[in-house]
């Protein structure tokens, strides 16, 4: 990027203004990044309602969320009590479907992504539910509360194997990430910091699904950490790693990644003011996200479209946008071949995101998708993301309004100017095979879709 | 020259779009029949390469273990594999009990153990060391992978990453001049429509393709990046559909995801499209806890895969054209930790396979007593396996894409 931003500019608030308005555009973009993708309804409210209230009702939430949280916790129970790790993606894609507090809910996949554990291991869909718990609670909380908790947590203790952790041979494995991964980044620590902070992890064991303390596992002998000297133990390392400088910078540019840009390189002097604030408010999530998503260069140019979507963000996105009902368990899957298996990260380091969400292979995966939840013949999501169906209930009649329908939906009518009416040309071509057209217009949102959703 | 590769080549590019905007498109697409490779020796025009990733670390000291060294029952208590079991190449040296298809290849003379591989200041990352491995650099920024900086010098050499759905392209091929496609089955790479019939299908596939034809001009950037990797894999996909459709497998592959992967492999390279480079990976090498059983069913997964791949391949007459290499981002510490497992180490063995291979142990086991950390300490630096892989297999000149010069070691037959 050859221009430079200045970081004060760009983490102050964002004022709509003659050259650059509170638009369609900015509404599209706001529900991609804090969202799973919005509806044509939610993006005519947040339009209306301007971007100060646009971001508040996200931060909050819409009335309802008790009565989803009601039914998915009995669901829940019935997976943990069955150890059904099948269901695990499917329950927590209901949720992103239908969550009345959406922001919530993305960030608590920014949570799973950053604290990484895989199913693949804990084995356990109780423990895993438990542990989404407990992202979904500090989501938008404390990230200081948030790692303390994640220390014992049963499915990040079984993952990481502090559970089998003991005096005279420890096991490194906790320490290691949460250094490298938790809070710090690589180059921050040492060698000698995780060995002698491996040591502070021993002595937690789990009895009945609960960490439990076991004083004489547990290594007593002084041990220096990132240069504090101590009888420390677990609370001691968690807090002894959030006081260093790189801690709230490594946050943040996380963050920044997963909300503004995977293109606009994050500099230190960019991020500075935002880590600053996150250190001074003693690590307030939610603090932090406000002001990401009410900020200037949010907003800008900069930041739009400069983001490649998870796999999540196409599908849910997808279906949202369509107001579909499809079964969960079918998406689940199918988000498993397009590489985002929920509750199963590849590893401890989670998606890495950005351009490697595509490969070819997934490429594909995507569009195919895009067709099977928009088919009037595929059973496989049951038929009831019909395309066809809103456009007609939002009075578009033929081709050309259709087109400019979903152009809008999907993409606030960001396309380049030959593509559009490409898609409605074909489907007016004079070939004699009046066949095509009997049947609902699949290839058309399909197309749209496709299209459109690759880009965040 | 094939049938199947005549008339794969003959092909023409049906998608304007590619033409029309000089975009580089997979050279197995555009190649002429004159650009096909030669038939020949090692070294020569048309070897293959086919790299084993082993991710998240693994156990090197249980992976070719030196039995007789008194130290090593002291170092392993519970993890300690009886000699007895193990598959043994000489007197002081034998494989894990699991691997006994390599133990057969070895006796065939196609397998090389390469002992004591790593590099300087080993970095016990997992993420960090396998940059390192995958780069071929120490340098603080990786961005290119050591096989794409060999494709660079491999014009018209398809490459292929075989791989499941949890898998990224790996780094080893950034920066090559075409996008290495990922596949999982042939079968699944494939633009699938809804048309009631061909000609539809066709118009249908050329809309969506024309949505992603980037502008003449190549950018940078994330849009340039997807509208490429569309385009691309738009035109790979119709052809991949046309090849390898006679392929019957001529060994008995066990149902696992890599000898899946391999699988893929052999029907690639039976296809006669001119495949050079393949890239498989396998998970689950980071055994903190519990190691025994795990490491067991790795190095079962492993043999067996390989073994049949190379079984298949031999028995299709490419023995002499394809070399399988293993690597892991390091090796585990010396001495088991507490909870039957092994934290990170460093230095591990390499394992080669080939019909040109020269087979045996190539250097000592490191010590087991002069360690650095608790870990093994490295002899042969990674760069000089690839550096021999390079000059002599792949006729790379290996300084221009390890930046300087390493010694190559000695594993191939002279």
């Amino acid at each position: 990027m050859a221009e430079t931003i200045d970081p004060h500019w760009a983490w102050d608030p964002y004022r709509p203004s003659s050259e650059s308005p509170w638009d369609l555009k900015k509404v599209g973009h706001l529900y991609r990044r804090a969202t799973f993708g919005a509806t044509w309804e939610e993006q005519e409210a947040a339009l209306q309602a301007g971007p100060a209230k646009a971001v508040d009702r996200l931060l909050g939430g819409w009335p309802g969320q008790e009565k989803v949280d009601e039914l998915t916790e009995s669901l829940a129970r019935a997976i943990a009590k069955a150890n059904n790790d099948q269901q695990l993606a499917a329950w927590w894609l209901y949720r992103m479907l239908y969550s009345r507090h959406p922001l919530r809910e993305k960030m608590t996949l920014f949570w799973h992504n950053h604290f990484a554990t895989s199913n693949a291991k804990v084995r356990n869909a109780g423990y895993m539910l438990g542990q989404y718990r407990l992202l979904h609670r500090n989501a938008l909380g404390n990230f200081r509360t948030m790692v303390r908790e994640m220390t014992f947590d049963p499915a990040m203790m079984v993952w990481l194997d502090t559970s089998l952790s003991r005096k005279g041979m420890p096991n490194e494995n906790y320490a290691r990430e949460l250094m490298e991964l938790f809070s710090l980044g690589i180059g921050h620590y040492t060698e000698k910091d995780i060995r002698e902070a491996a040591r502070a992890f021993t002595g937690w064991d789990l009895h009945n699904g609960k960490a439990r303390f076991r004083e004489a596992q547990h290594d007593t002998g002084v041990k220096t950490v990132l240069g504090q000297t101590g009888n420390w133990k677990a609370e001691d390392i968690v807090r002894i790693c959030l006081e260093q400088k790189a801690a709230p910078v490594f946050i943040v540019g996380k963050l920044y990644r997963f909300l503004v840009s995977e293109a606009v390189p994050a500099t230190p002097e960019l991020l500075a003011p935002l880590a600053e604030k996150f250190r001074a408010s003693d690590y307030d999530i939610q603090a932090l996200v406000s002001t990401v998503l009410r900020s200037n260069l949010f907003f800008a140019p900069q930041a739009y479209r400069t983001r490649i979507k998870s796999p999540v963000d196409y599908a849910v996105g997808t279906v949202r946008g369509l107001d579909g009902k499809i079964g969960t368990t079918a998406l689940a899957s199918a988000l498993e071949s397009l590489g985002q298996n929920l509750f199963h990260p590849p590893s401890v380091k989670g998606w890495d995101g950005g351009p490697a969400w595509l490969n070819g292979q997934t490429l594909l995966f995507r569009q195919n998708l895009a067709l099977s939840l928009t088919s009037t013949t595929d059973d496989r999501f049951g038929r009831r993301a019909d395309a066809a169906a809103l456009a007609r209930s939002h009075g578009q009649k033929d081709d050309a309004g259709l087109v400019d329908f979903f152009l809008r939906l999907f993409l606030q009518g960001d396309c380049r100017p030959k593509v559009g009416p490409a898609w409605y040309t074909i489907r007016n071509s004079p070939a004699p095979r009046p066949s095509r057209f009997t049947g609902p217009p699949r290839t058309l949102p399909t197309t749209a879709s496709g299209r459109c959703v690759t880009w965040c | 020259m094939g049938t199947t590769r005549r008339a794969f080549l003959k092909t023409s590019l049906t998608a304007g779009s590619l033409v029309s905007c000089g975009l580089t498109v997979p050279t197995f697409l555009g190649r002429t029949a004159a650009a096909a490779p030669n038939a020949g020796k090692p070294g020569a025009k048309d070897t293959i390469l086919v790299v084993v990733q082993l991710t998240g670390g693994n156990d090197g000291l249980n992976t070719v273990v030196p039995f007789k060294d008194p130290e090593y029952a002291k170092l392993r208590t519970t993890l300690r594999l009886p000699a007895a079991q193990l598959k043994k190449v000489n007197d002081e040296i034998g494989l894990h009990p699991s691997m006994g298809g390599l133990a057969e290849l070895l006796q065939d003379g196609c397998l090389s153990v390469v002992q004591g591989v790593g590099y300087p200041n080993p970095d016990q990352s997992h993420f960090r060391s396998m940059d390192i491995w995958q780069a071929a650099s120490l340098d603080k920024e990786l961005t290119e992978g050591w096989l794409g900086k060999a494709l660079k010098k491999l014009p018209a050499s398809p490459s292929f990453h075989l791989a499941g759905n949890n898998e990224t392209s790996p780094l080893a091929f950034a920066g090559a001049p075409v996008r290495v496609p990922t596949i999982a089955s042939l079968a699944d790479f494939q633009l699938r429509t809804a048309a009631a019939s061909r000609e539809d299908k066709k118009q249908q596939q050329a809309i969506i393709e024309g949505a992603a034809t980037p502008s003449k001009k190549p950018g940078a950037g994330l849009l340039d990046f997807v509208q490429r990797t569309a385009v691309q894999t738009y035109a790979s996909s119709q052809r991949l559909q046309e090849i390898g459709k006679n392929y019957q497998p001529k060994a008995n592959y066990p149902n696992t995801a890599l000898a899946n992967h391999l699988k893929v492999a052999a029907q690639l390279i039976d296809a006669d499209i001119g495949a050079r480079l393949f890239y498989v990976s396998i998970d689950g090498f980071d055994t903190h806890a519990n190691q025994l059983l795990a490491h067991a069913n790795l190095w079962t997964e492993v043999s067996e895969a390989i073994t049949a791949f190379f079984k298949d391949v031999s028995a299709r007459g490419h023995k002499d054209r394809v070399l399988m290499m293993t690597f892991s981002e390091f090796g585990r510490r010396a001495k088991e930790n507490g909870s039957a497992g092994t934290d990170h180490g460093s230095a591990a063995p390499m394992l080669l396979v080939g019909g040109k291979v020269k087979a045996g142990v190539v250097g000592k086991h490191p010590s087991l007593t002069q360690l650095d950390m608790g870990n093994l300490k490295h002899h042969t630096d990674f760069r000089q396996v690839y550096a021999a892989v390079l000059d002599r297999w792949l006729g790379v000149p290996s300084k221009e894409v390890l930046g300087k010069a390493f010694t190559p070691v000695e594993v191939f037959k002279s």
